[in-house]
């Protein structure tokens, strides 16, 4: 069939401002960056051709480089997985109706109206070692609260957690711990999005399946097992190239709550890059780690998508 | 009907005309910022907003803007916790504000580059009628910490002192004075645990502030000589024995006597515990009372210390680490250097030292610029610590080698610290980073003037 001429000339009106903004902003700062990455240049004097030497510099430097990669990888697996599992668990019961299921989605997705930069100083505040820290002072109260008749299981329950040793207030946003902290932050932020993406997802599966199910004397389990989660496959995978990418390009948080000073201990590939770029003026070195977080990124979501091909189910 | 598809037709074609026509309108809308009027020159001043604020620094501007108003000079400063983050972009892209104010800016890097103008011409014109130049009326070493080849290329707005603060009140109703001595810190530091307070708070969130209350400690170890030898990069300067002595007196303090959760805190968190007397005392700078004027209890008595004499240590306990701070820079990209440069000498003149001591608790970089009358007790504490000291001490590493500050000294004090490393690893990572900072054929190492132990009263 052939486009009409004014056929034509809309999709390009209305085209073009998005490739546009799409070139001017995002293509050539990308190819630009990936220049940068072969000079030397602290943004101020004229830059030097340098060929490979900021790569070889990131090899030398590896132990930084590497410890922001596993602080990258820590945060997509730890917080990736609770927040697949969870946001399946949630999705699925409010699928099945339970009561108060409009309130629980919108609590559930309630943290995705903030920004991360506030998400991060709320948590701040929660992790805090003074008497604002809700956190601390629910664990001082566990740990030294006299729970009367409670007290021997709670004693167990203390010493099997690790609060019996723990030091109390403990610096969960202290640099050895603030990675690790970061992940029920994530979970917390992101698991309404994903719940109500493959909500979504799930609504669109015809009932007669799982009535089916039911009179077949399929559990819920099974049926979720056999009917919900293979017919929600493609909406999970993008949940998790969504995962992958969003963890690997973390930069906000981690810089709000280490007040804008990370270090090897805390360093995400984001974070490494801003502070070679703005705080080192090293921006050649900034754009290599910037390259090598885009081949990570790229990587990673092409393996997830790798993992879940599979031939995709029509109902 | 065909009427109609020729005016949509001649409609859809007009479209691209016109958002392109939108598009340039609002790239021509940026592009022309700020004076509308060809005959108004406006001098932007972007200024760090830390603690000493931003409101005075804003009434000189207007005082300037109305005394130059004829001049046609309009000053239009801000100012921003976060002002670097906003001009660090300005700067790459060769637009920055006429005058910035901000230490922690890659000072040493943009002189290299000819991004920052000296000063030297305004700092040699008189000031008054007695011919005094600028340059002379400020404290002898204060304009050191940016000259180069004999050019200074920052204007210090404050002076800076590092001490320990203290609440006099809570430690005369404990009967605890202030110590001279590290056993007698230590001492006072077991009573104040004893009594239920966290001896020390501190803003363990910032590496900074534990680099200079080493370099503090490292003074009082092995004096001048030793400080001089870390200015001059000298290899083994901090894996000396009296840097290792400095180190283990530190990381032994941050064991025993720092406000368990220290790392988690910030510097108005941590500051905070301090006035609220949950902890006895801190280490920090001369902006500490400003910054927290507003969370002080009106019967707090803050008062600061200069840091302990270590017994057998080398050092004058007299001598501080001190320095011209918050340093006002021109830029040679900027559109009115002159005036912003006549702007920087009006805001640290004599007659606004008073007032500025009075209105946000600044010590002047100027001799006699803070007149003990204009501050309260707690100023008038650190000017009896200046004024005790025959002279002051910093080492300029923290500003000069950026990304052995960021990855090698930042890493190995909050190690040392966390007990990860003993005093030994600790002086052998910086003094490695240091070796692998110079192989950098890039890196700017000015010439160092050492200090002169026996003029600021250290005898060999």
């Amino acid at each position: 069939m052939k486009r009409s001429r004014e056929q034509t000339v809309f999709m390009i009106t209305f085209l073009a401002p998005a490739f546009l903004l799409f070139t001017v902003f995002v293509a050539m700062p990308g190819i630009r960056a990936f220049a940068y990455s072969f000079e030397k240049w602290d943004g101020l004097s004229a830059p030097k051709w340098v060929g490979l030497d900021n790569f070889a510099a990131l090899l030398r430097d590896r132990d930084v480089f590497a410890a922001a990669l596993w602080h990258n990888i820590v945060l997509t697996v730890g917080a990736g997985l609770l927040i697949v599992v969870l946001s399946l668990l949630f999705a699925s019961a409010l699928h099945r109706r339970v009561r108060g299921a409009a309130l629980f989605r919108v609590t559930f997705f309630f943290p995705n109206v903030i920004s991360s930069v506030a998400i991060a100083l709320l948590w701040v505040l929660l992790y805090s070692t003074t008497d604002f820290g809700v956190i601390n002072s629910l664990l001082g109260w566990l740990k030294y609260e006299d729970f009367g008749r409670l007290n021997g299981a709670m004693d167990v329950a203390r010493g099997w957690t690790g609060l019996a040793n723990l030091e109390l207030p403990f610096p969960f946003t202290g640099k050895p711990y603030l990675i690790y902290s970061l992940i029920p932050i994530i979970v917390w932020a992101s698991t309404g999005f994903y719940m109500v993406l493959f909500l979504a997802a799930m609504e669109g599966i015809p009932e007669s399946y799982y009535e089916a199910a039911t009179l077949d004397g399929a559990s819920e389990i099974s049926q979720f097992w056999h009917i919900t989660l293979p017919l929600i496959r493609e909406v999970l995978t993008v949940g998790l190239v969504f995962l992958v990418i969003g963890c690997l390009k973390i930069f906000d948080m981690v810089w709000i709550m280490d007040n804008e000073w990370p270090t090897k201990e805390t360093h995400v590939l984001a974070t490494l890059m801003y502070q070679k770029v703005f705080s080192e003026y090293n921006i050649g070195y900034g754009a290599a780690v910037a390259v090598l977080m885009f081949i990570v990124v790229f990587m990673a979501s092409m393996f997830t998508l790798r993992l879940s091909r599979k031939e995709a189910l029509e109902y | 009907m065909h009427h109609e598809g020729e005016r949509v037709n001649t409609s859809l074609r007009l479209l691209p005309v016109l958002i392109l026509a939108i598009t340039l309108c609002g790239c021509d809308a940026i592009s022309h910022r700020a004076d509308a009027d060809s005959n108004v020159r406006v001098v932007e001043a972007a200024f760090f907003e830390g603690g000493y604020g931003i409101h005075w620094h804003q009434k000189i501007a207007e005082e300037y803007s109305r005394a130059h108003k004829d001049e046609g000079v309009v000053v239009e400063l801000w100012g921003d916790p976060r002002m670097r983050d906003k001009v660090k972009p300005r700067i790459l892209r060769g637009d920055p504000p006429d005058v910035m104010l901000d230490q922690y800016l890659p000072i040493w890097k943009m002189i290299a580059a000819g991004k920052l103008l000296p000063f030297n011409d305004v700092l040699d014109q008189p000031v008054n009628d007695s011919g005094e130049l600028w340059r002379d009326q400020f404290i002898p070493g204060t304009l050191d910490s940016f000259t180069s080849d004999g050019k200074c290329y920052g204007i210090p707005t404050s002076f800076g002192a590092w001490g320990c603060w203290y609440d006099a009140k809570l430690f005369r109703e404990h009967g605890w004075t202030p110590p001279a001595t590290w056993s007698e810190f230590t001492a006072v530091c077991a009573e104040i645990k004893a009594a239920g307070i966290a001896p020390l708070a501190f803003q363990g969130k910032y590496p900074y502030y534990a680099w200079y209350s080493y370099i503090s400690v490292a003074q009082r170890c092995g004096g001048l000589p030793l400080i001089n030898r870390m200015n001059a990069l000298e290899p083994g300067a901090f894996s000396h024995p009296d840097a290792i002595a400095a180190a283990k007196l530190w990381q032994d303090l941050v064991r025993d006597y720092f406000q368990p959760g220290y790392e988690a805190m910030n510097h108005l968190e941590s500051q905070l515990e301090f006035v609220n007397n949950k902890a006895a005392m801190i280490f920090c700078g001369v902006w500490l009372f400003n910054e927290m004027k507003e969370s002080t209890p009106p019967d707090f008595e803050m008062r600061v210390f200069n840091v302990p004499a270590v017994e057998g240590g080398k050092g004058n306990p007299k001598l501080f680490n001190g320095l011209g701070m918050e340093q006002m820079l021109v830029t040679s990209d900027g559109r009115y250097p002159e005036d912003a440069m006549d702007f920087a000498r009006y805001m640290i003149s004599m007659q606004n030292g008073a007032d500025m001591a009075s209105s946000i608790g600044v010590i002047s970089p100027l001799k006699g610029g803070c007149p003990r009358e204009t501050v309260g007790p707690p100023l008038q504490s650190v000017l009896d610590m200046i004024d005790a000291a025959p002279g002051v001490f910093n080492v300029r590493l923290y500003d000069l080698l950026l990304e052995w500050r960021e990855q090698v000294a930042h890493i190995a004090l909050a190690s040392l610290m966390q007990g990860d490393i003993t005093p030994e690893e600790f002086g052998r990572q910086l003094d490695e980073g240091l070796v692998r900072a110079q192989q950098d054929p890039d890196v700017i190492i000015p010439p160092f003037t050492p200090y002169d132990p026996a003029s600021l009263g250290e005898t060999p």
